[in-house]
């Protein structure tokens, strides 16, 4: 394992130039990733369609990945960057990954490769699970990153399975008949988990190093490594500017998405969140911070804290008692080996 | 920046219009040391259409990961790859069982573009390859001409369902971008798919290639097959495919993608299009060398039959696949019975439609009989083409469209003289309606 700081000076393959919004998770997720991957192996990312790849790699303009001013004369250091459709990142990660390794084998190529993929929530839990659970049921040797914002946020800010409770999203308005998202969010740990990856990991760069050691691990991984990152969306969620670190740190620590690393045959922990509600901060707080969550929540004018609206304390508890089952259900996933 | 952990280790690479390439990073020679001989001589066998397909794939030194899903009736391709492949100790050729045909596209984007100097086929068939469709599209512009996209035809997802083969899948994906080209006969398959990756990973056409041949008649039924040695298969090809000048994920230092905004994305379907023109051009270059090799006609853009020296005919016939072979067998007994010169082509590039040599073939004809095989919501694909083609001769003959065989109905002889019936009665200056059904001897 190499030293926090040591990787935070690496050359990121993620570079200025892309259109994501001021204060996107993303940006950040991908510019530590990119960090790490800078490891002395060359690296081929494959990305399906979203956030990151429509403001990333919109030629003409500057495609934003790449190591270096120029392509750089160490072949380690070389980047190849491949976009297709939404679902496609982990297969054409597979895809890579095998010729790689074929080529290896032949001894047609002399310098291993690592092959990371991305994909969006939208693209990972919806239209892709299928191809993600079989990349990860193959057990294929790729780094499998999925920026969790919660909302296909590349078409507008729609409903997918990874959206919370409650959440108000284009396509589950806030109205007189319906409060927002009404379904629980898919189980995507415990489904790669039983797919059977090697490394299952949430956690977000609001955790720096925690983050970054994870990368590491993933990418040292003998087969599938899925990491879901929680992305908070300053455009989807509705939240003032300067606030992306500290909501996602929040949600982690409050349990609508706590930061949790998992490893086959060796078992894992949630970090940084308490099992009991009481050792957590309040859940009102994460959302109060969100317009998503406006129905929800306001503001105490007298405490300054925020507290369910009237006629909303019923939903506010049952959202409360999710993040309760969510946090417990993860504690129980950890034991698991 | 801090230098990475690892010292450097320069290695030499230059500019391409498509990314920094790195020569040395790749050496393809072991690739091809590795491959286990097949055929060390010319042998004769009993193939079907499916294996034929199958084992031409599998003597190609290129060829040595097989992505595939199973699909009636495509399934024996894979099928067969996978039992020669079992059965090679020490073989590093692989098997890849994905999930599903989209993911096959899928995992043929990823593989193709990581190496662009091997050939990754697969074989589908029907609803597999409109599943593929939102990737097959991005595939055709993507250059990546080292994709081989085996399509075993059969009838699409129309109702009633229908497992026989008829080409309505490989026609509603004429604007995929790939080079179409139909086959008939065991021996054309198996030569065609030897010659398709030659024409698709040439310099000048960067096009993926979807070769294809009826489901049921031709992909499974037997007739004898000439395999060639594998040293001679990797003789012809080698003359043809040289390394591609663009990089890969693998030796690149470059950026694939769909996302292209308007002002550029006008300059790569210009060159898509331009690219797939150059195939009217290669194609025969390669068709001659074929020939020469191996002494068995090579690609071709039809085949024809009945045209005299001078190239007349009062009545051509234009269709596809074997029940064209029906047709040849009573074409000579109908011209005498009628006292008229009947011809007839069987297309086999069916995209980029060769409109030129079309027009060329059939302008000194005075009618045209187009038989159409698939559901069309008009008078037939084939139609369309011919009559485009044939658009802008001063006296163009004229033209009549049935339809037969549709769901892979046998066109039996006595429908193929009903249809000649109905089409002679242009020669005879009769009101025809646009288009007309056959099956089984009468006019639906």
């Amino acid at each position: 394992m190499s030293g926090y700081k040591e990787i935070a000076l690496r050359d990121s393959c993620f570079r200025p130039g892309s259109t994501l919004c001021p204060g996107c998770m993303e940006s950040i997720a991908l510019q530590n990733v990119g960090r790490v991957s800078d490891n002395g192996t060359k690296t081929i990312f494959t990305i399906g369609t979203s956030c990151a790849e429509v403001s990333s790699l919109a030629f003409p303009n500057v495609v934003a990945w790449g190591r270096g001013e120029g392509s750089p004369d160490d072949f380690a250091k070389s980047f190849s960057i491949i976009h297709n459709v939404f679902e496609s990142a982990p297969t054409l990660a597979e895809a890579a990954r095998d010729v790689s390794d074929m080529l290896l084998e032949h001894g047609a190529l002399e310098r291993p490769i690592q092959v990371i993929a991305a994909s969006g929530d939208g693209g990972a839990l919806s239209i892709g699970l299928r191809s993600l659970l079989h990349t990860i049921y193959r057990q294929s040797r790729i780094t499998m990153i999925v920026l969790v914002n919660e909302i296909f946020a590349n078409t507008g800010f729609q409903y997918s399975p990874a959206t919370t409770p409650f959440a108000e999203t284009s396509t589950t308005p806030v109205g007189a008949a319906q409060m927002g998202n009404p379904r629980l969010p898919l189980d995507y740990i415990h489904l790669s988990i039983a797919a059977g990856a090697g490394l299952v990991a949430q956690v977000s760069p609001a955790h720096g190093k925690l983050f970054v050691k994870t990368i590491e691990r993933a990418l040292a991984c003998p087969t599938t490594a899925v990491v879901f990152v929680p992305a908070p969306c300053i455009s989807g969620w509705k939240f003032d500017d300067g606030e992306t670190v500290h909501l996602a740190e929040l949600g982690a620590q409050c349990g609508t998405y706590p930061a949790f690393v998992w490893e086959q045959g060796k078992g894992g922990s949630v970090k940084d969140c308490a099992l009991e509600a009481a050792e957590r901060p309040a859940v009102e707080e994460f959302l109060g911070l969100q317009r998503r969550f406006h129905h929800m929540v306001q503001k105490d004018p007298q405490s300054g804290k925020f507290a369910a609206r009237p006629g909303r304390e019923a939903d506010v508890e049952r959202l409360k008692a999710w993040t309760q089952s969510n946090v417990e259900r993860l504690y129980r996933l950890a034991e698991l080996r | 920046m801090k230098e990475s952990i690892v010292p450097a280790a320069p290695m030499a690479h230059h500019t391409t219009p498509s990314g920094e390439i790195y020569p040395g990073a790749l050496n393809l020679e072991p690739v091809r040391a590795a491959h286990q001989v097949l055929h060390e001589t010319r042998d004769t066998i009993t193939a079907d259409g499916n294996t034929a397909a199958a084992l031409a794939t599998l003597q190609m030194w290129r060829c040595i990961l097989f992505a595939g899903f199973p699909i009636t009736p495509s399934t024996k391709y894979i099928e067969t790859v996978a039992a020669h492949i079992s059965q090679q100790v020490g073989g590093k050729k692989r098997v890849k069982l994905m999930e599903a045909e989209h993911a096959v596209a899928d995992y043929l984007v990823g593989a193709a573009a990581a190496c662009r100097d091997l050939i990754f086929p697969t074989a589908t068939s029907s609803v597999g390859l409109d599943h593929m469709t939102e990737t097959t599209r991005s595939l055709g512009a993507s250059g990546l001409g080292n994709v081989l996209l085996i399509d075993v035809y059969r009838a699409t997802a129309n109702f009633p369902l229908c497992i026989e083969g008829d080409p309505s899948d490989t026609l509603a994906h004429r604007d995929d971008g790939f080079i179409q080209i139909a086959c008939r006969g065991k021996q054309q398959i198996y030569d065609t798919v030897i010659q398709s990756p030659c024409l698709g990973m040439h310099h000048d056409v960067m096009t993926p290639v979807m070769p294809g041949y009826y489901g049921i008649k031709d992909s499974h039924r037997n007739a004898r097959l000439v395999v060639e040695p594998d040293r001679e298969i990797h003789a012809f090809q080698d003359r043809w495919i040289k390394p591609c000048p663009f990089p890969g994920l693998v030796n690149g230092d470059t950026a694939f993608g769909n996302c292209v905004t308007s002002r550029h994305f006008q300059g790569f379907k210009v060159s898509q299009k331009r690219r797939m023109d150059r195939v009217l051009d290669v194609l025969p270059q390669i068709s001659a060398d074929f020939e020469r090799q191996f002494g068995r006609p090579g690609l071709a853009f039809f085949d024809a039959v009945g045209f005299g020296d001078d190239g007349a005919a009062d009545f051509a016939v234009v269709s596809l696949g074997p029940d064209f072979g029906t047709f040849e067998a009573v074409r000579e007994e109908y011209a005498k019975r009628t006292r008229l010169k009947v011809a007839g082509i069987a297309m086999r590039l069916l995209t980029p439609f060769p409109r030129d040599a079309v027009r060329k073939r059939l302008e000194r004809t005075k009618a045209v009989l187009v038989v159409n095989q698939a559901h069309h919501q008009g008078r037939g694909h084939l139609t369309l083409d011919v009559a485009d083609a044939l658009a802008d001769l001063t006296t163009p003959p004229r033209i009549v469209s049935v339809f037969a065989g549709i769901g892979g109905a046998d066109v039996s002889e006595i429908t193929w003289e009903q249809m000649l019936d109905h089409g002679r009665g242009a020669l005879e200056g009769r009101a025809l309606p646009p288009w007309a059904v056959f099956h089984e001897g009468r006019q639906l």
